[in-house]
C-alpha cells in the first residue's frame, strides 16, 4: 500500500489510513447487533431485510435504509480513495460520510418508531440499542472527523451544525405552532397536520376577549417614546460625565453606582404610590416617565465609547470658538453613530420587553397591557389550552420586528458591547 | 497676580469672607446681591423663603408624624343622626412615611442648594475683589450651553432619579425597619418602627423565615456562579469555533445564534417553559424518540428544575458572551499564536496559555457585573418556573428555584409583606456591593479612566 506514503496537493494524508480503517469498521457494524429485543439481538441489515419482506410501512423506515446505503457507499469510497487518492474523491467521500453520520444519528431517534411500526417491539427504548449500533454511529462520526482533517476542512462545522439545530429548535417549534391549524397546548407531534393563518387573524379580530392589537399599539407607543427620550438622556449624561470635569462628578457617578446595586423593582410599590399622588397611575404615560427617570443609570457603555474619542478634537473646536453644546451636537454625535444605534436599540428593546413594572402598574386593567404582560397572561395555566396557538402567533409578531432589527444592526451592537468591556 | 481661590470650603469661606458672605449663611443670596448678581441672589432668597414656608406649613408636621407613623387606628363609630356605624378616618402610616420621605428629600435638595449659594456668593465676592465684574444673570444662563453644560444636561436625569429612584429607595429602606406586613396594612391598620427586628428574624436560625432565607440565598449564589461561568466558557468556545480559520460564512453562523438573543426574553422563556411542561413538546418527543418511557419532571422536580433553569439560561446567555468575546478575540495579536505554534504548542496549550489568560484579564470586570446581574436575574427564573416547585418547608409563596429577587417580588406583589421585601432588598444590596468592591480592587480599567483620552 504505497499510496499512503505519497503526498497530494491540498490534502493532509496523515489520517487517511485511520479513516479508511474506521469506515470499514463502521460498515462491519451494520451486521453486528443493533437492537436488544426479548427474542434476541438483531443487526441493522437483519431488521432492514425483515422490513423489506414485511407488509407494514412507515416513513421512519427511510432512516434504516438510508443508514445502510450511505454507510455502504461511504465504505466503498474509502476503498476507492486508497487507489485513487485525489481531492475530488476525498471531497466526495466526505459528503457521503456526512450523510452516513446524519442518517445513523437519526436512526437513534427513529428506532422506537421503526420497532413499533414493524411489530418487532412495542416498548422499545434507546437503552435497548446494542453495541453494534454504537460502533456504527461513533465509527461514522470518527471517520467523518478524520476525512475532514484529510481534506483540511474545519471540524468546527460539525459542532456548529449540532449546536445550531439545538439553538433553533425552540424557535422552529413556536413558528410551527403559530401556523398550526389544530388548537390546543398538547399535541403528540412536532410538525402540524394542517397549516393556517387563522391564529394571526384571530389575534387582531377577536378584540373583546383578547385585545392584542391594543396591546401591540400600547407597546409600540411606549417603546418609541422611551427610545427617543431615553437615548437623549443617556447620551447627554454620558457626554457630560465623559467630556467635562466638574465638582461632584465623581460623587454623582458613585451615587448612581450605589443606587444601581439595589434591586430595581424593590421600590416599585413606592413609585406606584408617587404616581398615584400625581395622578398618573394605570396610564401609559407613567411607563414612559418612569422609564425616562431611570434612563441615566445606563450611561456606562456610551461613556466608555465617548472616552475613546480623542480630547484633542474637543480642544480644537474650543479654540475655534465652539461652545460645549455645539461640540456635543456637531462634533461628538456625528462621530458616535454606532453608540447611538446601540443606545436606541437597547432602550427600544428594554421598553418593548419590560414585564415587571407594567404588570404591577396595570393589574387587571387589560386594555392597558403591553405585549409582555399580555402574552404572559395568555400562558397562564387556566388559558394555555385555549390560547396556545394564538400565544405562539403573538410571540412571532412581537419577536419578528426585533429580530430583523437586531440582525440588521448586529454590527453596532457588537461594537457597543466590546466598547463596554474596554471600558 | 491674585486669582480666584477655588479651594475654599465651608469654614474658610466663612472666616475669609466679609460680613455679607457671613450673613449669607443665614440669608441665602446676600453675598450675590452685594457683589452685583442681584437676580441670582434674589432667586436664592426666594428659594429659601419657599422652603421655610413649606416647612412651616406641612413639612414640620410630616417630620413629626414620622416619629410614630400615626397613632389613630381607623375605627367604627356610631353616628346618632343617621343611626348607622361609620368608618372614622384613622392615620395612614404608609402615606405618613411617604410624606416624611418627600420632606427629607426636599430638605436634602435645599441643603445642596444652600451650599451652592455659598460657593456662588464667595466666587462673586472674589471676582469683585480682583476688580472684575461678576457674571451677569444673562451670562450665567448662556454658560449653561458652555462651561456649565453639566447643569443643563444633568438636570433632567437628576430630577428624574431623585423623584422616581432615590425617593422610593429611601422609602423602601426605611420600610425595612417597620412592621409593614400582611397584618399591618393601611388604611385599616397602622404600622410602626420595629428597629432591626426584621433583619434579626431573617438572619437568625430556627425561625421559618430564616429557614427559607438561607436556602434561597444558597441557591442564589449557586445559580449566580453556575449561570455566569457556564455562559462565559460556552460563549468563549463558541466564539473561538466561529472565528477559527477555515469556517466560512461566519456571519451566517453568528446570526443563527444571535436570533435567540434578539427575541425578547419574556417570549423565548415562556415558549421554553411551555415546551418543558409535563405534556410539553419536549416530553412528547423524548417519549416518541424512545429516550424515556414516561414524562420527565423538567420543571416539577427540585433538582431537575434547578438544572433546567441553568441549561435554559445557557441557551439564552451564550450568544451574548459569544458576541462580546468575538470582538476581543480579534484583538489578540496573531504573532503570539504563530510563535506558540513554532514552539510546538497545540491548540489546547495555546488556549490555556494565550487566549484564556488574555480574556480573563480583559473581561474580569464584565464577569463580575455579569455575576451580580445573575444574582438578580429576575427574568429567567420568573418566566421559566416562577420559583416553582413550591415546598412546604418554605415561608409562604417561596419555591425551590426562587432567587432572592423573585422572592422579594412575590413578597411585594402577592403577600404584601413589604417589610420583609425591603429587608431582602437591603441584603441583596450588601451582596452586590461586596462583589463590586472586589471588582474595583481588581479592575485596572477603572483606575485608568483617563487612559484613552
Amino acid at each position: 500500500m504505497g499510496n499512503f506514503r505519497k503526498t497530494v496537493i491540498g490534502l493532509n494524508l496523515k489520517n487517511h489510513l485511520k479513516a479508511v480503517i474506521v469506515a470499514l469498521v463502521a460498515f462491519v457494524a451494520l451486521f453486528l447487533p443493533y437492537m436488544n429485543l426479548e427474542e434476541g439481538k438483531r443487526s441493522v441489515v437483519g431488521v432492514a431485510l425483515e422490513l423489506l419482506g414485511g407488509s407494514s410501512a412507515s416513513k421512519a423506515y427511510v432512516f434504516i435504509y438510508g443508514t445502510i446505503v450511505f454507510t455502504f457507499v461511504a465504505a466503498v469510497m474509502a476503498v476507492v480513495s486508497v487507489f485513487k487518492t485525489n481531492e475530488k474523491v476525498m471531497k466526495c467521500w466526505q459528503v457521503l460520510q456526512a450523510l452516513a453520520t446524519i442518517f445513523s444519528g437519526l436512526l437513534m431517534f427513529s428506532t422506537r418508531t421503526i420497532a413499533k411500526a414493524s411489530g418487532l417491539s412495542n416498548n422499545f427504548l434507546n437503552k435497548d440499542l446494542s453495541f453494534g449500533y454504537w460502533i456504527l454511529f461513533v465509527g461514522s462520526l470518527v471517520t467523518l472527523v478524520l476525512v475532514m482533517s484529510v481534506t483540511k476542512t474545519n471540524v468546527g462545522y460539525i459542532a456548529l451544525t449540532v449546536l445550531g439545530v439545538i439553538w433553533l429548535f425552540p424557535i422552529l417549534w413556536i413558528v410551527l405552532t403559530a401556523f398550526r391549524a389544530e388548537q390546543g397546548y398538547y399535541v403528540g407531534y412536532f410538525i402540524p397536520k394542517g397549516f393556517t393563518f387563522d391564529n394571526f387573524i384571530n389575534l387582531f379580530t377577536n378584540n373583546s376577549v383578547l385585545p392584542f392589537a391594543r396591546w401591540w399599539c400600547n407597546t409600540l407607543i411606549v417603546a418609541l417614546c422611551s427610545c427617543v427620550i431615553n437615548t437623549l438622556i443617556v447620551l447627554m449624561t454620558s457626554y457630560v460625565l465623559s467630556r467635562t470635569r466638574f465638582a461632584g462628578r465623581k460623587a454623582f457617578m458613585n451615587i448612581l453606582m450605589i443606587i444601581g446595586m439595589f434591586p430595581g423593582f424593590m421600590s416599585l410599590i413606592a413609585v406606584y404610590n408617587i404616581l398615584k399622588g400625581i395622578g398618573l397611575n394605570q396610564s401609559l404615560l407613567a411607563l414612559i416617565v418612569v422609564g425616562a427617570a431611570g434612563a441615566a443609570m445606563g450611561y456606562h457603555v456610551s461613556k466608555g465609547f465617548f472616552d475613546t474619542i480623542p480630547k484633542a478634537i474637543d480642544e480644537a473646536a474650543i479654540i475655534d470658538g465652539a461652545s460645549r453644546l455645539q461640540i456635543f451636537l456637531h462634533v461628538t454625535l456625528p462621530l458616535s453613530k454606532s453608540i447611538i444605534v446601540y443606545t436606541v436599540l437597547g432602550s427600544f428593546l428594554g421598553a418593548w420587553s419590560d414585564y415587571i413594572f407594567p404588570s404591577m402598574l396595570f393589574g387587571d386593567k387589560q386594555s392597558s397591557y403591553t405585549v409582555a404582560v399580555g402574552l404572559y397572561w395568555l400562558t397562564d395555566f387556566k388559558r394555555i389550552d385555549t390560547y396556545y396557538t394564538q400565544f405562539a402567533a403573538g410571540a412571532v409578531i412581537v419577536a419578528l420586528p426585533i429580530v430583523i432589527l437586531f440582525v440588521w444592526l448586529q454590527r453596532f451592537y457588537v461594537e457597543g458591547l466590546s466598547g463596554s468591556v474596554k471600558g | 497676580m491674585k486669582v480666584i481661590n477655588k479651594n475654599r470650603n465651608l469654614i474658610t469661606t466663612f472666616t475669609k469672607g466679609d460680613i455679607f458672605s457671613r450673613l449669607s449663611y443665614i440669608v441665602m443670596g446676600l453675598a450675590n446681591i452685594r457683589n452685583g448678581q442681584v437676580i441670582k441672589g434674589l432667586i436664592f432668597l426666594m428659594i429659601e423663603v419657599a422652603y421655610f414656608m413649606f416647612m412651616l406649613l406641612t413639612g414640620r408636621h410630616n417630620l413629626h408624624m414620622m416619629r410614630t407613623l400615626g397613632e389613630n387606628t381607623q375605627g367604627m363609630a356610631y353616628n346618632e343622626a343617621l343611626g348607622i356605624y361609620e368608618v372614622t378616618k384613622g392615620d395612614n402610616s404608609m402615606l405618613i412615611l411617604l410624606a416624611g420621605v418627600v420632606t427629607l428629600v426636599i430638605t436634602g435638595l435645599f441643603i445642596a442648594l444652600w451650599l451652592f449659594s455659598i460657593y456662588s456668593g464667595e466666587r462673586a465676592r472674589q471676582t469683585r475683589e480682583l476688580g472684575k465684574r461678576p457674571a451677569s444673570f444673562l451670562e450665567d444662563v448662556k454658560s449653561l450651553a458652555n462651561e456649565n453644560v453639566h447643569f443643563l444636561f444633568l438636570s433632567v436625569p437628576v430630577i428624574g432619579l431623585s423623584t422616581f429612584t432615590v425617593m422610593p429607595l429611601i422609602y423602601m429602606i426605611l420600610m425595612a425597619f417597620t412592621n409593614y406586613d400582611q397584618d399591618h396594612q393601611p388604611p385599616g391598620n397602622l404600622f410602626t418602627w420595629v428597629g432591626i427586628k426584621n433583619f434579626f428574624t431573617l438572619l437568625s436560625t430556627g425561625d421559618r423565615l430564616a429557614n427559607t432565607f438561607w436556602p434561597v440565598l444558597g441557591w442564589t449564589l449557586i445559580w449566580g456562579f453556575a449561570a455566569t461561568f457556564s455562559c462565559y466558557f460556552g460563549g468563549m468556545i463558541l466564539a473561538m469555533i466561529i472565528n477559527s480559520k477555515g469556517i466560512k460564512y461566519k456571519k451566517f453562523w453568528r446570526t443563527v445564534f444571535v436570533i435567540t438573543m434578539a427575541i425578547p426574553a419574556f417570549i423565548s422563556l415562556r415558549v421554553v417553559a411551555t415546551m418543558l411542561g409535563e405534556r410539553g413538546i419536549l416530553n412528547v418527543l423524548l417519549q416518541q424518540w424512545g429516550f424515556t418511557a414516561s414524562a420527565l419532571p423538567f420543571l416539577s422536580n427540585v433538582t431537575w428544575a434547578r438544572v433546567s433553569v441553568i441549561v435554559v439560561n445557557f441557551w439564552i446567555g451564550v450568544p451574548v458572551t459569544m458576541l462580546m468575546v468575538s470582538g476581543i478575540l480579534m484583538n489578540i495579536p496573531a504573532e503570539l499564536y504563530e510563535s506558540a505554534k513554532i514552539d510546538g504548542a497545540g491548540p489546547v496549550l495555546a488556549f490555556l496559555k494565550i487566549t484564556f489568560p488574555y480574556m480573563w484579564f480583559v473581561t474580569t470586570p464584565y464577569l463580575i457585573s455579569n455575576l451580580i446581574g445573575n444574582f438578580n436575574n429576575f427574568n429567567v427564573i420568573y418566566f421559566l418556573t416562577a420559583g416553582q416547585p413550591l415546598t412546604l418547608d418554605y415561608f409562604k409563596g417561596a419555591g425551590k428555584t426562587d432567587l432572592l429577587v423573585t422572592w422579594l417580588y412575590k413578597l411585594t406583589k402577592d403577600s404584601n409583606d413589604y417589610n420583609l421585601a425591603a429587608t431582602i432588598g437591603i441584603i441583596i444590596f450588601v451582596i452586590s456591593a461586596t462583589f463590586t468592591l472586589i471588582s474595583f480592587s481588581r479592575s485596572a480599567a477603572m483606575k485608568n479612566e483617563e487612559g484613552f483620552q
